[in-house]
């Protein structure tokens, strides 16, 4: 029940409504009548002005509510005097009377017909004391300079109610002429006021205001209203008429005022504003269009935006020229010049662009793509321009809605087009290399290993980095225009963008710099896009790489040249293609070994990157896109990059890895002659090295491209989450890829080692002199195994280098004890045997795994139990297990003694003395 | 279901949203919470009149109700038209009596829209009435003396309509 205390009228009684000696003293009650005063105030709110009399007469009470301020104060402010303008009219309007009044009463005495179009204002101009005390004014006409002092006191400090007074008087005698036809109306309202336009224009906006549903001033003030509407109508056909003639004689004054009192005069509700949309329409750039949106387009189907570039300027031309003018003239609120500039990007410009679109798409739909970016960042210029043209008056965001709302229809094809086209694209480039590997297959012997004959691994790698740092820096040209190229290297329209951009990606090309010392330049397999402008630009990149590439290339040159020494050992190839059908197996398989570091490429992967970077440099023109459509944009950038990761991921090394992989696992040790390196694993460890590179560089491009677009610490984005499952399976095809490969290489050494070991490599005939250094077998087998380790070096974490050791060291230990059970040993091979095993030791401390470390040591120790002559010494060794650091029991060596050629001697007395028993004397079967 | 207890101990259950077409119903429910076993006694209005109310709720149920601070602004924000829907024009027509007492109830109850309703149907009734019969609408005494009525007869005499 609290919150109805505030029913009490307590406005009511602050209201001056005591001015009147009459209520002095009076209270209005609470209740008046059946309703309490504030319902009353309420009703009052909707009685029309013409009733108030009679409600007033009631009774005090109702006399003093019909005066408060509340119901006077909604009334006064409709009138929305807040405006000078309107104001202003009152003043005049005042000021006629007062003068009409003078003229006719000094008129009056000699004729009374003073002028007949003044008759209706004449039955108003009553003798001033007839019109209440409370128009002062006009009890003494004749002092104008007094009255207006009056007037402006009764201005400041006079009630709502006083105020709303004088408005109705004021206006009131103006509604008894809207019976008659529109042109009476307008002849009548302009006598009553000073002859000016605007002065006009705003009483007829003031008796709009007046005649309404909120003051209800005269009973018939709907019939009234009509009848002012359409004299306001005419009114302002007289204006466009008269706007049309200022504008065609270029009066900028007449102009403006005619659009001022239009705009007074239009109510703001009924559609457009006729004067400023009659304007608009009638500029020019709406009818004399010279222009071909086709030009856009070169014979050869490419674009050169050229002519819209002059389009643009003719368009811009037209907004900053008309604009200004629009601003000059038109009043601020009416907002022409957006409407106009509305009107010329969706009737121009709109048109425009859907032309070239139209044609876009028939011609293909990358060209569809980048005119669709393209045209848009033309149209965009429009913002500035009419940013400029409209000075403070114009907000940046409304400009730049303009262009928005234009351009919004074709946004929704763009984006499903970017995302469409990009799959297959993707595709496109991954069975492209797929293509071309398998032809490579067939006519190459260019491979060369190029991260692994370098020095430095990683400086290469760096250097890689570097440079396609720098090509991810490199502006993609989003319109694109006919260019000279420098030196010669000329690139038409469409192609200049990909052509820069490609050429700069082909020089990090590794392969570019391994195959300047062979074949690698001119051979077929160089992708015809990269090799096209190769010669014109070469100096781009090579500033920062120059020197490494000079050196490196020596190195390679040299490499190159014991490669080829290797190769030869296949038809030369050239040969090939004649005989590939009949090449006999092992050449072919050579060949395919030497394919495997193709299975993976930069190339690729830098396409991958190059083309979903051009999308995403065309999408973030769009990024600045409000609301819906900027949503979208969002997600598609998102998804580019996504899809670039899958593309990457799942179309390129992973099926490039698990065929690396595959070839390993078949690959079959004695088939080929080759022994110092297994082809497969370096081309695998090759392909690691790629591998990486790639990651590192999709890490660059996501640093420095994506990472705007999206919030790189949310684990949750689906891009950080893609990226991360990318880099998981790249890991697991590592991973996988070692795996089979430490298989390949230990069946690679376990194949040396039985190769190369002769039948009696331990069993030397006795006057054979002892050289006492490592088997040829075991050289081999090190020197194979050095290799491939060195070759993982900074391919690789740490972590994964140090178990692919540790597992080495194991399969190597298993294959020796493995070997050594197979061999016989005599007292002096015994010597060789150890000779071998210390060499192997060596190896693998370099190696620095400290585990297997251990288990070499001890195997190193087996050794002497091949020299030890005496059988009871023998015994001894074998028996004490710490000798061997627990890594061997006296069983497992008891096995390895067996080995030994003078075994069936001595193998009494060692079981005698280990076991404490002999076979021959304590066995009762025996 | 709500349950409201007129003056005349007569209870109503009606929906929720129905109920809310009223502020003061709606505030007092937010208050209580959803405990809403008890009957809501409502001493300023009979059986009747809710019945009829009830009716103007049930009929606008749904519709946005008018901004909490529409006090402040409220000839700004409400609506200005004299204009009466039909449903609205048909409800609305019942005697005199009925009628203030509805508008009353509207009052006390919140419900801003039945009480414009109400008050546009008075000031319709008194267009074009004279003094005597306006008087006898409201049942309001005349307390002037002749000379104060032709004096304030004198003082509005600006806004007739002549």
């Amino acid at each position: 029940m609290d919150k109805f205390k505030t029913l009490e009228p307590l406005k009511l009684y602050s209201t001056p409504a005591s001015a009147s000696p009459i209520r002095k003293g009076t209270v209005a009650p609470q209740f008046v009548g059946k309703l309490p005063s504030d319902l009353h105030l309420l009703i009052l709110s909707y009685l029309p002005v013409p009733d108030f009399p009679a409600y007033a007469c009631c009774s005090h009470a109702t006399a003093a509510l019909a005066e408060s301020e509340r119901i006077w104060e909604t009334r006064w402010k409709s009138l929305k005097m807040d405006n000078k303008r309107l104001v202003s009219v009152l003043d005049d309007l005042e000021e006629h009377l007062r003068g009409r009044a003078a003229e006719s009463r000094a008129a009056a005495p000699p004729t009374i017909t003073v002028d007949d179009e003044f008759g209706d204002f004449a039955s108003v101009d009553v003798p001033p004391d007839e019109m209440g005390d409370f128009v002062g004014a006009f009890q003494n006409p004749t002092t104008p300079v007094t009255a207006s002092l009056w007037t402006n006191n009764l201005k400041s400090t006079s009630t709502f109610r006083a105020q709303y007074i004088r408005a109705h008087n004021l206006l009131k005698p103006l509604t008894k002429t809207l019976s008659s036809t529109p042109h009476i109306i307008l002849n009548d309202l302009a006598a009553a006021v000073t002859r000016s336009l605007r002065l006009e224009a705003s009483t007829l906006r003031l008796l709009f205001l007046f005649l309404s549903q909120t003051i209800q001033p005269v009973r018939k003030w709907r019939e009234y209203k009509a009848a002012l509407r359409s004299a306001m109508d005419r009114f302002d056909a007289n204006l466009l008429a008269a706007f049309d003639n200022a504008d065609g004689k270029g009066d900028e004054d007449s102009m403006r005022e005619a659009a001022e009192s239009s705009w007074l005069v239009w109510d703001g509700a009924s559609s457009d504003w006729e004067m400023g949309k009659v304007w608009a329409e009638k500029r020019g750039i709406f009818y004399d269009q010279p222009w071909d949106p086709l030009a856009n387009f070169t014979k050869d189907r490419h674009l050169a935006f050229d002519a819209m570039d002059d389009f643009m300027s003719i368009v811009l031309k037209a907004i900053s020229e008309h604009g200004s003018r629009a601003v000059r003239v038109f009043p601020a609120e009416a907002g022409v010049l957006i409407s106009f500039s509305e009107r010329v990007a969706s009737d121009v410009v709109g048109e425009y662009i859907s032309a070239v679109l139209t044609r876009a798409r028939e011609i293909s739909v990358d060209v569809f793509l980048k005119a669709t970016a393209a045209s848009f960042r033309e149209a965009w210029k429009m913002v500035d321009t009419i940013i400029t043209a409209g000075r403070e008056s114009t907000f940046r965001t409304q400009a730049e809605d303009v262009v928005f709302r234009m351009f919004e229809p074709n946004m929704d094809e763009y984006l499903d087009e970017e995302i469409e086209a990009i799959k297959p694209a993707f595709e496109v480039i991954c069975k492209g290399w797929d293509r071309q590997a398998s032809e490579r297959h067939n006519n190459s012997s260019d491979a060369s290993a190029r991260f692994l004959t370098s020095n430095n691994p990683s400086q290469v790698k760096r250097n890689v980095l570097a440079s396609f740092t720098n090509v991810l820096l490199l502006p993609v040209t989003i319109v694109p225009r006919t260019v000279g190229a420098v030196g010669g290297a000329l690139v038409s329209g469409g192609t200049a963008v990909g052509g820069a951009a490609a050429q700069g990606i082909a020089m990090l090309n590794p392969q570019r710099w391994g195959g300047a010392g062979g074949s690698g330049w001119g051979t077929p397999n160089v992708p015809e896009g990269y090799r096209k402008h190769g010669e014109g630009d070469e100096m781009m990149f090579e500033i920062g790489t120059d020197e490494d590439d000079e050196e490196e290339e020596k190195d390679k040159n040299e490499l190159w040249n014991e490669k080829e020494d290797q190769v030869d050992l296949a038809p030369p190839p050239s040969a090939v293609p004649l005989s590939a059908g009949t090449l006999h197996t092992a050449s072919t398989s050579l060949d395919q070994m030497d394919q495997m570091d193709t299975l993976l490429s930069l190339d690729v992967a830098l396409e991958l990157v190059h083309t979903s970077r051009e999308s995403l440099k065309r999408l973030e023109i769009f990024a600045a896109y409000p609301e819906r459509i900027g949503d979208r944009v969002r997600d598609t950038i998102e998804e580019v990059f996504i899809l670039m990761l899958q593309a990457l991921g799942d179309g390129h090394v992973k099926p490039g890895f698990s065929s690396a992989t595959a070839r390993m696992t078949s690959y079959k040790p004695a088939e080929h002659e080759e022994t110092t390196n297994v082809a497969p694993l370096l081309q695998f460890f090759e392909l690691v090295h790629i591998g990486d590179t790639i990651q590192s560089m999709v890490q660059v491009y996501f640093d420095k491209e994506m990472a705007p677009h999206i919030d790189k610490t949310d684990f949750l984005n689906s891009v950080v989450r893609e990226k991360k499952r990318f880099e998981n399976s790249l890991d697991d095809s590592v991973a996988g890829g070692l795996n089979a490969g430490t298989e390949v290489l230990m069946n690679q050494v376990e194949h040396i080692i039985l190769r190369f070991t002769a039948p009696r490599e331990y069993y030397p005939p006795e006057n054979a002199a002892l050289d006492l250094k490592p088997t040829k077998g075991c050289i081999e087998a090190i020197k194979c195994l050095e290799m491939h380790c060195k070759l993982m070096k900074g391919s690789t974490s740490k972590e994964v280098l140090e178990v692919f050791h540790q597992e080495v060291g194991i399969r190597l230990i298993a294959i020796l004890q493995k070997h050594i059970k197979r061999q016989i040993i005599s007292l002096s091979g015994g010597f060789q045997v150890i000779a071998d095993l210390n060499a192997y030791h060596t190896f693998i401390t370099s190696l620095k795994v400290p585990s297997i470390t251990a288990d070499f040591a001890h195997l190193k120790m087996l050794g002497h139990v091949y020299v030890v002559e005496d059988a009871k010494d023998l015994a001894q060794i074998v028996r004490d297990v710490t000798r061997y650091g627990g890594a061997y029991r006296p069983e497992d060596i008891y096995e390895f003694i067996q080995r030994r050629s003078d075994w069936k001697k001595i193998e009494k007395t060692v079981d005698k003395t280990m076991y404490n028993l002999s076979f021959k004397e304590d066995c009762i079967i025996c | 279901m709500i349950v409201l207890k007129t003056s005349d101990n007569e209870t109503f259950t009606v929906e929720r949203d129905v109920a809310e077409r009223s502020v003061l119903i709606k505030n007092m429910l937010d208050d209580i919470g959803e405990n809403s076993e008890q009957a809501i006694p409502l001493p300023n209005v009979n059986s009747s009149v809710l019945k009829k109310v009830l009716e103007y709720c049930e009929h606008h149920r749904g519709e946005p109700l008018p901004a909490a601070d529409a006090d402040t602004s409220q000839d700004d924000t409400r609506k200005r038209t004299t204009d009466i829907s039909e449903w609205d024009q048909k409800f609305i027509t019942v005697d005199q009596e009925m009628l203030f007492e509805i508008i009353l109830a509207a009052n006390y109850l919140d419900i801003k829209s039945l009480l414009d309703v109400g008050c546009k149907t008075v000031a319709n009734m008194i267009k074009g009435k004279t003094p005597e019969e306006i008087r006898k609408l409201f049942n309001i005494v005349n307390d002037f003396t002749p000379e104060e009525e032709a004096q304030i007869k004198k003082e509005n005499e600006w806004a007739e309509d002549r």
